[in-house]
């Protein structure tokens, strides 16, 4: 009896660590913005959902309730235009809002980045109406088992995609010119004006890296998760718990406090589905929520932070 | 009581004159639109001058309003369904918001500035979510199995509520022109410009900040109620919703923050521009969210901020005052 408990826990736990990889993803980019710049882009969920619509986008051709049928592109292939086209976009948000913003007072960035977080949901509203959506590729269901465990395709490729990304995040940081430069901006932005380094390029670019990142969450997240223009503020949240418990601004606390996230939440459900509760599905994000409010209360740095 | 009195003078005739004409309205017999227009535009104000009282002149930019609005709605409408008076639920909504308010204050009032603000996003989204599962009320399902309809909504009559949505505006600015005249204005001033410089003269930092945040969440929780009377349901997707929130930004923004009429102003626009965008309920989102990034780029003062610097302002300021000497 206590192995069929353990087997049965076990399901929840891959489950969860895969899921954290998802959260970690898009949680990345919030990380990466937020450590450069100290700036909190409250429109990064929607960001993120926009990335998700051009995957929706190059898959189904369906925009303003029509249907161009010559596209059919696969969502992970359509990356190869719509990170550089988030790129363009981040690039653009840094350096002729959000860089004027900050010399402005302590919320006018907030306040602005609402400002495109409303935007950007409307526009996806009236592009691709406000019904419920899904990336629904032909390996969306599927499934393979190892072992006891049976782990759908999708789940993986979240947390491969996560892993790849922040490894790659992590080395540009520390092996590019640029990524030095960053770094170096993040740490003292007058040290390095005065060593030469253009900050406000550098920051622009950090923006814009980053919204590349959320074009990749985005299209995994369509993977794993119906999606609609308004589920941007749901993922914000949960990103921003992910940063909050993985120390804000370090990519591998942020790697570290998906998985946490992502195990609460599966585990919360299997929980609740255990004890018979009805609304599971609800009640783990709720669970979710709850943990972020008693880390803020309790670790305000977060838990692997200083 | 002459004390308070004296507090709150300061440009009161014609405002007096502005509100005995408004409160005759209903019986004029104007419009039901108007007065529809009208009360949101008093609700709208009441939140935003309690917006405007945290983030303009405590340095709160609290993103959690909607929980107060929701969670007043959500008590009104579960008092009301076991057949107890509204005005009663009313006033325990707010009471209700207030206890909130000061339930979360212990995780949130850790974090300042930016992160204070995310905090609080949190917090409507956490709620949205327990009121989705929670059934208050067994049987009588409506709207996604958690919405509700307030019983007893029907005996208020369209100027029943107007008036009282009259009443909590104007208990809102005077609420608020009593707090900033009063030692937990200039303290929340000094908050507001530094913080530690604040602690260190001697003002209970924690303490100030809770009060104000306890305030705005009574008459914010007020305010939500009588939306509620009106609007006679309550479901947590729209109760809980950014929306809120994005209002009140928008009318204190615009109108200026850390002004009193500025949110005046700014409510006029906004419920200006809800009248005008009803037939483009499709892109008014994209028309004010650009608004609010274009006033926030431009003029960071807002209107108020922005009429104040012009020349004509500074003019009419010295006739003003040379007529007063």
């Amino acid at each position: 009896m206590t192995l069929q408990f353990l087997v049965d826990l076990s399901g929840p736990l891959v489950m969860g660590i895969l899921l954290g990889g998802l959260y970690a993803l898009i949680a990345l980019g919030l990380s990466l913005v937020f450590g450069v710049m100290k700036l909190i882009n409250v429109a990064h969920g929607d960001l993120v959902i926009l990335g998700t619509y051009f995957g929706f986008f190059g898959m189904t051709g369906e925009i303003f309730g029509h249907r161009l049928t010559f596209l059919g592109i696969d969502p992970i292939v359509s990356l190869v235009v719509g990170m550089p086209l988030l790129f363009a976009i981040g690039f653009a948000i840094q350096k002729y809002l959000l860089s004027r913003a900050v010399q402005i007072s302590m919320e006018a960035p907030l306040i602005i980045a609402f400002g495109i977080s409303l935007i950007v949901q409307n526009a996806c509203q009236r592009l691709w109406t406000p019904y419920s959506r899904g990336l629904t590729t032909s390996y969306a269901l599927d499934s393979f088992n190892v072992g006891v465990f049976n782990i759908p395709l999708v789940y993986l490729l979240d947390f491969a995609g996560a892993l790849v990304v922040m490894l790659f995040l992590r080395e540009f940081l520390r092996r590019t010119y640029l990524g030095k430069a960053i770094s170096a901006a993040s740490q003292d932005r007058g040290a390095a004006q005065l060593m030469g380094i253009n900050t406000g390029r550098v920051y622009a670019y950090a923006f814009a890296i980053a919204m590349a990142t959320a074009a990749i969450a985005g299209v995994f997240l369509g993977l794993t998760f119906p999606f609609t223009p308004t589920s941007g503020v749901s993922f914000l949240i949960i990103a921003f718990g992910v940063i909050i418990i993985g120390g804000l601004g370090s990519m591998l606390g942020t790697f570290l406090g998906g998985m946490i996230l992502g195990l609460a939440q599966t585990m919360g459900g299997h929980v609740l589905n255990e004890l018979g509760l009805p609304g599971a599905a609800t009640g783990q994000y709720l669970i979710l929520y709850i943990i972020v409010l008693v880390v803020l209360a309790v670790r305000p740095q977060g838990l692997f932070g200083r | 009581m002459r004390g308070i009195i004296h507090r709150l003078r300061g440009g009161l005739i014609p405002l007096i004159a502005l509100i005995v004409v408004l409160a005759v309205l209903p019986i004029a017999g104007a419009p039901r639109s108007w007065l529809l227009y009208l009360l949101l535009f008093f609700l709208y104000l009441a939140m935003a001058n309690m917006w405007n009282l945290l983030c303009g002149y405590s340095g709160l930019i609290s993103l959690c309003q909607p929980a107060f609005i929701g969670l007043a709605g959500y008590t009104l409408v579960i008092w009301a369904w076991h057949g107890l008076p509204i005005y009663l639920g009313m006033a325990l909504g707010a009471i209700v918001a207030a206890l909130f308010a000061l339930l979360i204050s212990i995780p949130v009032f850790r974090l300042s500035g930016i992160y204070f603000a995310i905090g609080t996003l949190v917090v409507p989204e956490a709620l949205r979510y327990m009121f989705l599962l929670w059934r208050p009320i067994g049987g009588s399902i409506h709207g996604g199995g958690a919405g509700y309809v307030l019983k007893g909504a029907s005996d208020f009559s369209t100027a029943g509520v107007y008036w009282l949505g009259l009443g909590i505006a104007v208990a809102s600015a005077l609420c608020l022109r009593l707090v900033l005249r009063s030692r937990l204005g200039l303290g929340l001033a000094a908050i507001r410009d530094n913080d530690r410089t604040a602690g260190s003269s001697g003002i209970n930092v924690f303490r100030l900040k809770l009060y104000s945040f306890v305030i705005s969440a009574i008459i914010t929780g007020l305010a939500g109620a009588i939306f509620y009377i009106y609007q006679s349901y309550v479901e947590p997707n729209s109760a809980f919703s950014v929306r809120w929130t994005m209002i009140l930004i928008l009318a204190a923004v615009m109108g200026g923050m850390g002004t009193e009429g500025g949110p005046i102003i700014g409510t006029v626009i906004v419920v200006f521009l809800h009248f005008l965008l009803a037939r483009y309920a499709g892109i008014s989102l994209i028309i004010q969210g650009t608004l609010l990034v274009i006033i926030m780029l431009l003029v960071p003062e807002g209107i108020t901020g922005f009429i104040r610097k012009t020349r004509t302002y500074r003019y009419l300021l010295q006739l003003a005052t040379m007529r007063a000497n």
